[in-house]
Parts: C-alpha cells; sequence; structure tokens
C-alpha cells in the first residue's frame, strides 16, 4: 500500500501543480496598470490614502463580523517599533508594506505589490502617534524603520 | 522491481479511483481535471444520500458558497446540520446588488442602490467558467438559469490615456494590427534565411503560409492596408448593398505605435484559462445562486448570527454567537463536528481552542483590496452609439475596466455598467475615498472612454470589499511563501474543526474553490464520522 499511496501522492502534486500555475489568470490581469507605490511622504497623506480605508478617518477603527483596531487611544500606538513592524510584515489580515523583491513570484503579479518607503512609513507612524488622542513625542526614523527589515 | 512497477502500469481510470478513495473527491475532481477527463465524466456528489451514522450532526458556520453546499450534500446525507451566518441574507460574497437594496459598510456609510428594475451588478464573483464543474453542477441542480457572460468583444475599447492621444482604440483593431506585423516580422525573418539554424526548410514553407493566414498578410507577405487587413480591424466604411455598397479599407496603425502605445498588454486576458469562452453568469445575477441555496436550507440557516468564539472538545463543537440584530445576550450551537467557512480575515479575531499549526495558517494570510463600482445610465449608450454588447474594455486608469452587461440586449431604458475593478494600491486609495467620491471618480475616469457619461449618469453604488462588514476584504491573498507553508495546516482537521472556503483552495477568489474546498472538507468529514460511528 505504501508505493500505491506515494504514486497517489506525487499525482496530486502534479494535478495541483497545473493549478497553481493557472492561478495568475483569476482576474482581470491586463496588466496595464503598475503603479505600486504612493509619491508622497507626507504622514497625513499616507494615512488618508492608505490606512483610514480599514482604520477609519478619525482612527476610530469598525466592528462587522471582526473589527479593525482603533488607533486613537490605543495604548499599543506607544510602540513606534511595534507599529512599524506590524507595517513591514503585516499582521493577520493587515497587509504587509516592506518592499518585495520584484523577481519574487510569479503567481502574485496580477496584483502589483503594494509597498511603502521606509521615510513614508516613518511618516506614517509619526502622524499616527500625535494624531486621534495619541500624544506621543518620541518620533520614529526612517533608519529606525529599516533596522526592522529581515 | 516489485509493487512501484506495478502502480506504473495502471490505466489511468484505476488511478483516479484510488486517489478518489486515499485523498478524497475533490483530489480526484482535482487530478480530473489535470487528465482532462473532467468534462466526460458526470459529476457526482461526495456522499452517499442517507450514508451518515445515526445522530451524527454538524455546525456550519458561514453561509457563503463553502458553507452552503457543505449544509446541502451532509444533508442529504443524513446529517443533522445548522448553518450560523452573519449576514441577514445567505451567499456571503456570492451577491447581487439591486434597485432597493440598501448596504452599510464598515465606518457606517449607507448607500441606497437606486438601480431600475432588474438591473444590477455583483459586487463579488461575476464569471463562471465552463470548466468550473462543481458551481455549474449546483446551478443546475437548484434551477439557477444561465446565459453566457461576454469576456472577449472584439468591438470593446482599449484605451491608454498615454496613447493616441487618450483616444480609446477597438480591441479588433489592436489585435489584427499587433498580430499583422509581428507576422510580417517573422516572415521577412524567414525569407532572409534567418531561421535557417531553427527551423527546415521545409517547414520554412509551411511557417510562412500559416503566418500569412493568421496575420492577415498579402501575396508579398506584407500587412498592409486592404481588404485582407480591413477583414479583420474594421473597414473605413463597412461593405454594402447597391451602388453606394462599395466598402473602403481602413488604414493599419504603424507597428512603433501600437507597441508604444502598451495595448497589447490588453490583448491576452481572454487567452487565461479561467476566461476562455464559454463563460457564463446566471440570469438576474450572481446572487441568484446564494438565493437558491438559502432557498432549499430553509430553516437550517440562523440569519444575524455573529459568532464570538468557537470550542471543541473530545464529544463536540460548540459555537458561541450573537444576535445582531439583539446583541448582548449569548446563544450556542453544538454539533458533533464543525465545518468552518468564515473567511480568515475574521477568524483569525474569533477565540477557538486549535493547535498552533492550524491557529498559525490562520494568522498567514492577508485579504486583498478590491473595489467594485455599478453604474446606472439613462441610455445604454454604449449599444446605441458605440455598438458594444457586453465584453469589457480596458484602461490604464485605476478603475482598470468598464464592463458592459451580458444581458438585455437593445432593450430601451436604462442600463448599468460595472464602471470599475480596482485592484491593489488603487483599490486601497479607493476604499479610503466615500462612496461618492468613489462613484465621482470612476465617472471621471469612464468619461474619458465613453464621453456619454456625463451627459447620461443617473445613479451608481460602490463597493469596497476592506469595508465589507462580513468579510473584512476581498479574498485569501496568499503568497507562494504562506502557501508552502501553512496551506495543508490550514486544510487539515483538528479534532472536529474543519476549514472551507476559497480560502482553503487553490483557485483563490472564484467560487469554484469554495465548492471543492467544501467537497474536499466533507468527504473527509464523512469518513471521521463513520469511523467514530462505528467504534461508538
Amino acid at each position: 500500500m505504501k508505493s500505491v499511496n506515494a504514486i497517489a501522492a506525487t499525482f496530486i502534486a502534479f494535478a495541483a501543480l497545473l493549478l497553481l500555475i493557472s492561478t495568475p489568470a483569476f482576474a482581470d490581469s491586463a496588466g496595464i496598470r503598475n503603479d505600486a507605490s504612493l509619491k508622497t511622504d507626507s504622514g497625513a497623506q499616507i494615512y488618508a490614502h492608505i490606512c483610514q480605508g480599514c482604520h477609519m478617518p478619525n482612527g476610530q477603527g469598525a466592528i462587522g463580523a471582526g473589527h479593525y483596531p482603533a488607533l486613537a487611544r490605543n495604548p499599543t500606538m506607544s510602540s513606534a517599533s511595534y507599529m512599524a513592524l506590524t507595517i513591514l510584515h503585516g499582521r493577520r489580515n493587515m497587509p504587509a508594506f516592506a518592499r518585495k523583491d520584484p523577481g519574487d513570484s510569479e503567481s502574485e503579479s496580477f496584483i502589483d505589490p503594494v509597498w511603502l518607503t521606509d521615510e513614508q512609513i516613518a511618516s506614517v507612524i509619526n502622524y499616527i502617534r500625535t494624531h486621534f488622542g495619541n500624544h506621543y513625542k518620541d518620533a520614529v526614523t526612517a533608519a529606525e524603520v529599516k533596522a526592522l527589515h529581515p | 522491481m516489485g509493487e512501484s512497477d506495478r502502480g506504473f502500469s495502471m490505466t489511468r481510470r484505476q488511478l483516479l479511483r484510488m486517489i478518489g478513495m486515499t485523498a478524497g473527491s475533490a483530489a480526484m475532481y482535482q487530478a480530473m481535471s489535470g487528465l482532462g477527463f473532467a468534462a466526460e465524466s458526470p459529476y457526482k456528489a461526495p456522499l452517499k444520500v442517507g450514508g451518515a451514522p445515526k445522530g451524527a450532526s454538524v455546525l456550519v458556520l458561514g453561509a457563503g458558497i463553502a458553507g452552503m453546499v457543505a449544509a446541502y450534500e451532509l444533508r442529504q446525507a443524513g446529517y443533522n446540520v445548522q448553518v450560523l451566518e452573519h449576514n441577514a441574507r445567505a451567499g456571503g460574497r456570492n451577491w447581487t446588488l439591486r434597485g432597493g437594496d440598501t448596504y452599510t459598510e464598515l465606518g457606517g456609510a449607507i448607500q441606497h442602490c437606486g438601480f431600475d428594475k432588474g438591473l444590477y451588478i455583483n459586487p463579488g464573483p461575476w464569471r463562471l467558467p465552463y470548466h468550473h464543474h462543481g458551481i455549474l453542477h449546483y446551478c443546475k441542480q437548484l434551477g439557477v438559469p444561465l446565459e453566457a457572460f461576454v469576456q472577449v468583444n472584439y468591438n470593446a475599447y482599449l484605451h491608454s490615456t498615454k496613447a493616441f492621444d487618450g483616444k480609446p482604440q477597438r480591441f479588433r483593431a489592436v489585435k489584427a494590427d499587433y498580430q499583422g506585423h509581428v507576422a510580417e516580422l517573422l516572415a521577412k525573418t524567414t525569407q532572409a534565411n534567418q531561421l535557417d539554424t531553427l527551423v527546415s526548410k521545409e517547414d520554412q514553407e509551411k511557417l510562412l503560409h500559416s503566418l500569412r493566414s493568421w496575420g492577415a498578410l498579402d501575396k508579398n507577405y506584407a500587412y498592409a492596408k486592404g481588404e485582407l487587413s480591413s477583414n479583420r480591424r474594421g473597414y473605413e466604411k463597412d461593405p454594402g448593398g447597391g451602388l453606394s455598397g462599395h466598402p473602403m479599407p481602413s488604414e493599419p496603425f504603424a507597428l512603433k505605435d501600437i507597441l508604444d502605445s502598451r495595448l497589447w498588454q490588453g490583448l491576452p486576458v481572454g487567452d487565461n484559462y479561467e476566461m476562455q469562452t464559454t463563460l457564463f453568469q446566471p440570469v438576474g445575477g450572481m446572487g441568484v445562486i446564494g438565493q437558491a441555496f438559502a432557498r432549499e436550507l430553509g430553516p437550517l440557516i440562523h440569519y444575524n448570527a455573529k459568532v464570538t468564539a468557537i470550542q471543541q472538545d473530545e464529544r463536540g463543537v460548540t459555537a458561541t454567537y450573537e444576535d445582531t440584530t439583539a446583541p448582548g445576550v449569548k446563544h450556542t450551537a453544538s454539533a458533533d463536528w464543525c465545518v468552518c467557512t468564515l473567511p480568515l480575515s475574521i477568524l483569525g479575531q474569533i477565540p477557538m481552542n486549535v493547535g498552533q499549526a492550524m491557529a498559525e495558517a490562520i494568522a498567514a494570510v492577508p485579504y486583498a483590496a478590491a473595489v467594485k463600482v455599478g453604474l446606472q445610465f439613462k441610455r445604454r449608450f454604449w449599444e446605441e452609439d458605440d455598438q458594444i454588447y457586453g465584453g469589457i474594455s480596458y484602461t490604464d486608469q485605476p478603475i482598470t475596466n468598464i464592463s458592459y452587461p451580458s444581458t438585455g440586449y437593445f432593450s430601451g431604458g436604462k442600463g448599468v455598467l460595472l464602471g470599475a475593478y480596482i485592484w491593489g494600491l488603487d483599490a486601497m486609495e479607493f476604499t479610503a475615498m466615500s462612496p461618492a467620491e468613489r462613484v465621482q471618480r470612476a465617472l471621471e475616469q469612464g468619461s474619458k472612454i465613453h464621453p456619454q457619461y456625463p451627459k447620461e449618469f443617473d445613479n451608481g453604488i460602490a463597493v469596497a470589499w476592506h469595508r465589507s462588514p462580513f468579510t473584512l476584504g476581498c479574498f485569501a491573498q496568499w503568497s507562494e511563501q504562506a502557501r508552502a507553508e501553512h496551506y495543508d495546516n490550514l486544510c487539515q482537521f483538528d479534532g472536529r474543526i474543519v476549514l472551507a472556503g476559497e480560502h482553503a483552495s487553490l483557485l483563490p477568489a472564484w467560487q469554484e474553490g469554495a465548492v471543492t474546498s467544501a467537497l474536499d472538507a466533507i468527504g473527509r468529514l464523512h469518513q471521521r464520522a463513520a469511523a467514530a460511528g462505528a467504534t461508538a
């Protein structure tokens, strides 16, 4: 039985591979559109164009079947490096914003990975930590964000 | 050589049967698809009618496609089934917005859909490829009428703000010119003996012959203005009858203009396996499938049930939930087994006692941003003025495309376009806007392709999937690395709990992924339940 199962496993893996190869086609990958990063270093602008989609315009978060954490009056905001790590590497549903190696993966290519520079990440962290009822005085620098890359 | 040799001498049918036994029906289905067998093989329900152990029960979390396929088949097999659903309707992302519907997104913005009777958009899935046998099977089974979905329309537009002075070009002309010029180049290369080391003389003759046919080249192997090229790219004046019927050929674009335009990037969309003709859509909107399942399952589905905890022990699984219309009171639902189809974006926030492997898999996958905008216009100008009947125009603007309805052709009155289907950074930016601003942007960008927009616009609605209260995102955006590390752990049973949904499939974002993952999961559930039933 052992060898029979091994053949089956190989075969299934092969079938699965065929499916993997076909996955880039799953949406309208016309590929004409290629912008993957915002052209601003303003923390306020970055927040307004990206973060508030989920964390909401006043950092109040939202609750449905699940929730988006509020950034307003959230004690976690006391740690700028926690925020930087979350933005760089993602956390559960939250996507990662560290720049990815462009040659990394074909099957992800139909949605260009969105990324922020270390300057942009520092800037938006500093914005969040001084708005929405947060009053943290210690600003984070791009160099400190850079040090948190893998 | 022994057993392994014997294995290789098996017929493919024997191999398939064996895969079916060892790995469940969904693996078999996948293997069949890989061999091109699925088309000739009738779809089979995974469980035998009445095959459930006596008294066995299953709790299904989520009444989307995966949850309802699981509930439907498990009930058929004789299990006691109950389903908990967060929304007041069934279907999940299988969803159609029609006139009279109200949608409240996270953050509280309320939109009232003002479409005329019979007009709609599908905020989620909108196409059914002919080879998605599972979802098509349930359409047939549940009496959901299907009609053709037009993906490729040669008379739709390819548009770039940076090419041809921003003037949209017909797909037909771009395709013919791109193909014609490439064919001519290759023919010239062949005739100059530059392919001699690659292609034999005999095959070069055949190649030249095929290039003439493929590229609409003239007898000198040139792609030139004339009857041949116009028969592909369209005429300046179409042939007609009588004295005025003489056609006028059109002027092809130069190769350089076609290449510079980058519009060739829009040509292969319909060549992708998932987009190849024939595609289907349910008559009346994709949500008709979810409605049909809901009708079938009836009182099995508890609506407005927000799951807040999932606990299992050696005897069964209990979900704690809250009625969203009467919050503050905890209810529970229990069963021997649980098929959990909640999106990972939600599930990752719900306390659940599963092992580390599954917990880490649930936490490993972010959800994609995507936005769709539906626009109602006072008349079907795309048909009346542009002769576009169904299909999709593509653009380099954030809206990415405009999709024309594949139904109701030539009907007078109003019409609804899918005015935007947005991904990536653009989707994040659109999500961060108010619904009215999303609609406004879609109008501005779309009017670069259809100048009729401002005059004919009636009303619009915009769905940003990260603002969806019931999914917090569009679909599980697996990276290759996360899939290699976590996919199997996500799909494995953990005690009495198994997960299903598009996130537990290799067909991300497709309903077929939800169907096949549900069939795979309940096949394994049934094996376990039968084994447990035998020892009890």
